[in-house]
């Protein structure tokens, strides 16, 4: 623990105010996570028996919390991570646990208000405030971070909680294409390889790569499993598909994946016998831009499917989403060097987060997103943008052009880290999909 | 048949009585706090008008962002959708509408059916609302209905910011200061809340022809300003502030299978 005269950022509060502030959001948090469980399951009242696990590691402080405080006690490491940019294979790959650390609690925001103004990412500011008095179970066992520098909110994030922790920074090129980036950026997680290693003190060879590779496969392939069945008539909600996504992001993989796996047995039979989770007309709806985390952050979906009239989401183009496990590592030999190319390409290469260019406009981001709009047959976009998320706004006007073109509708919708603006946002979104399906039925 | 529309606005209750399709009568409540009393008020006004009884009434339909503290209302439509059902009802030439309202403002594409193909509002901001010009003309120390005519006087020499009302009050202030005559001041306050509106509708695209409702088409300081900007014709109906009701009641008559005679 350093002092508080070395601290970069003052985030240090008194252990009291600290306890207490921590004590009353997480009782809230639990009432929140119950709520939203219980909602999710009143508007699919034929769930399949398979999604209560899911439902169980949503709970966050509980099961998981305690499997992995006991996991360090036995010796092993915990590593965070606040972007999808961050290779999971490499962590896996020395025994270490890795943690999606990124807050979507609300009320933490107000202590993250206290070091940066509020015109930053909530986002941040809410991790900010969850460092502040330990909230998080998954960012207060972790004992390192890794923290790519995507957008000038996370790269100042990255300062301010290496205050309280080991914080390893990846740099990603923002120009993808090129060979000086993919160069650059292997040599980045060359670095952090390194940096693992010596935290876990575990060499990561060929054979552990080779392992955490294979795992990351099979947990890809029941993610997109899953994916692919939402491109039928909706046999599950989108919120609890996105909830499956999501725990992704700190359950154990592995039976994370056998969990989805079976997830995914019951719901192909329900492909075949037609049993729908909501009427096969009900406006498919995509969800794109800024990241949708739970608990708090669920606003959106809830409104989308709990509205009048209501919509299904069918697909979302979120890095808390649809977007996190959807690439395989694709090695053509297993050598030490080819794998380690593999898992850099995978990282880079496909990712469609805004903060990338090109000399055509960052255009992976439209491809990935015309792609899904085809397959999943959406009916409409909602481009999600939290305030102070710059490149997601800028970026919007590209994506609706885009959007225009091929007859899709979008609405773009301007939100924080609050509760306040629900009345407002349900206006928009009830005439959003009041207009969805007005085109539906032409 | 007689139906109804009900708009659940900010600053006030609107109800639209429908016969065969043809407006029959107004009302119009302040929704202060009671919005209960304030729909009942505005019924029994409309009944007055129209000279009937309220079991003539069919079938109610509710919009406005108050709509989820309508009382007795057979079915719900979105401030969107009612908005383009009026225009077209109004002007079937109508395919952008505007409507500016006390605290939320919005830009609505539509087909020659009404049915909406794209809308932009006002994200969570009240300068880009009537809301702006009732604290400018405080500033301003001019009555709110005087200030569209005092507006018109001026040449155009100033200009405010508008991102928001409280910084707005602001500008209005300094320019006070620096003697600025009030009907700059004034027009520039209109010119600040169009320019608002104005890039809202470029967001959803420009296709005339273009009707302005809501409260604020009633204020010719802010209609004069939209025009200037958006370079083109606007129509405005006799009873903008009745477009959402309109819609609703439109909305009503459709669900019970009506059509206009």
């Amino acid at each position: 623990m350093k002092n508080s005269s070395d601290k970069k950022y003052s985030i240090e509060i008194s252990q009291k105010e600290a306890e207490e502030i921590r004590n009353a959001i997480k009782a809230a948090s639990l009432k929140v996570m119950d709520e939203y469980i219980e909602r999710m399951k009143k508007s699919w009242p034929n769930r399949p028996e398979a999604m209560q696990y899911f439902y169980d590691i949503a709970k966050f402080f509980g099961t998981r919390e305690r499997e992995i405080q006991e996991a360090k006690e036995e010796g092993k490491k915990v590593i965070g991570y606040t972007c999808m940019l961050a290779p999971i294979e490499l962590i896996l790959a020395a025994d270490a646990i890795p943690v999606r650390v990124s807050s979507g609690f609300y009320d933490p925001v107000k202590l993250g208000n206290r070091i940066v103004p509020v015109e930053v990412c909530p986002v941040v500011r809410s991790t900010i405030g969850v460092e502040m008095i330990g909230l998080s179970p998954y960012l207060k066992l972790s004992d390192a971070l890794i923290t790519p520098l995507t957008c000038d909110g996370m790269t100042k994030l990255s300062e301010i909680l290496s205050d309280s922790k080991p914080v390893w920074t990846l740099y990603p090129p923002r120009l993808k294409d090129s060979e000086q980036s993919m160069f650059f950026w292997r040599e980045e997680l060359r670095t952090l390889k390194a940096k693992i290693e010596k935290l876990t003190r575990t060499k990561i060879t060929a054979k552990k790569l080779k392992a955490a590779i294979e795992i990351m496969h099979k947990a890809t392939r029941a993610f997109r499993r899953l994916q692919e069945i939402r491109k039928d008539a909706p046999v599950i909600m989108g919120r609890d598909a996105m909830l499956v996504n999501q725990t992704s992001m700190w359950d154990d993989i592995k039976r994370w994946t056998e969990k989805t796996e079976e997830l995914c047995n019951e719901l192909e039979r329900r492909i075949r016998e037609k049993v729908w989770a909501c009427p096969p007309d009900t406006p498919r709806v995509m969800i794109a831009g800024s990241p949708a985390i739970w608990p708090d952050n669920w606003k959106l979906p809830n409104l989308v499917e709990e509205a009048s009239p209501q919509g299904v989401i069918v697909a979302d183009e979120l890095c808390s989403g649809d977007r996190f496990l959807f690439d395989p590592v694709g090695v053509d030999e297993w050598t030490m060097d080819d794998m380690f190319k593999a898992v850099a390409e995978r990282y880079l290469l496909p990712s469609t987060c805004p903060c990338f260019t090109s000399e055509d406009g960052n255009k992976d981001r439209v491809n990935w997103l015309t792609a899904r709009i085809e397959e999943r047959r959406v009916d409409g976009v909602i481009y999600h943008v939290f305030r102070g998320c710059m490149l997601y706004a800028m970026e919007y006007m590209r994506i609706k052009r885009v959007l225009d073109k091929i007859n899709v509708p979008v609405y773009y919708l301007d939100t924080d880290y609050t509760r306040e603006d629900v009345g407002q946002i349900k206006t928009r979104v009830e005439a959003f999909l009041e207009m969805l399906k007005s085109r539906v039925e032409f | 048949m007689i139906v109804a529309g009900l708009d659940m606005g900010v600053q006030n209750v609107k109800v639209v009585l429908l016969k065969d399709g043809e407006i029959l009568s107004h009302g119009m409540v302040p929704s202060g706090f009671e919005p209960e009393k304030a729909v009942e008020q505005a019924f029994q006004e409309a009944l007055k008008k129209a000279g009937i009884a309220c079991s003539d009434i069919k079938y109610v339909a509710a919009t406005g962002v108050g709509v989820e503290l309508a009382p007795r209302v057979d079915c719900k439509i979105s401030v969107v959708s009612a908005d383009a059902k009026a225009a077209v009802y109004m002007y079937p030439s109508a395919r952008t509408v505007i409507d500016v309202g006390a605290e939320e403002s919005r830009v609505i594409k539509c087909d020659e059916k009404g049915v909406v193909l794209d809308f932009a509002l006002n994200e969570r901001c009240a300068a880009g609302a009537g809301a702006f010009l009732e604290a400018m003309a405080r500033a301003l120390e001019v009555k709110l209905e005087d200030m569209g005519k005092l507006s018109l006087k001026a040449k155009g020499t100033t200009s405010i910011s508008a991102t928001c009302v409280i910084f707005g009050e602001s500008d209005v202030v300094s320019l006070i200061h620096k003697q600025e005559p009030k009907h700059e001041i004034a027009r520039a306050i209109y010119d600040a809340l169009a320019e608002r509106i104005v890039s809202m509708v470029h967001r959803v695209g420009l296709k005339p022809d273009v009707v302005l409702v809501g409260g604020v088409a009633k204020d010719i300081g802010f209609a004069a300003a939209l025009k200037r900007k958006l370079e083109t014709e606007i129509l405005i109906p006799k009873n903008p502030e009745y477009a959402g009701a309109l819609g609703a009641a439109l909305y009503a008559m459709e669900n019970l299978g009506g059509s206009r005679k």
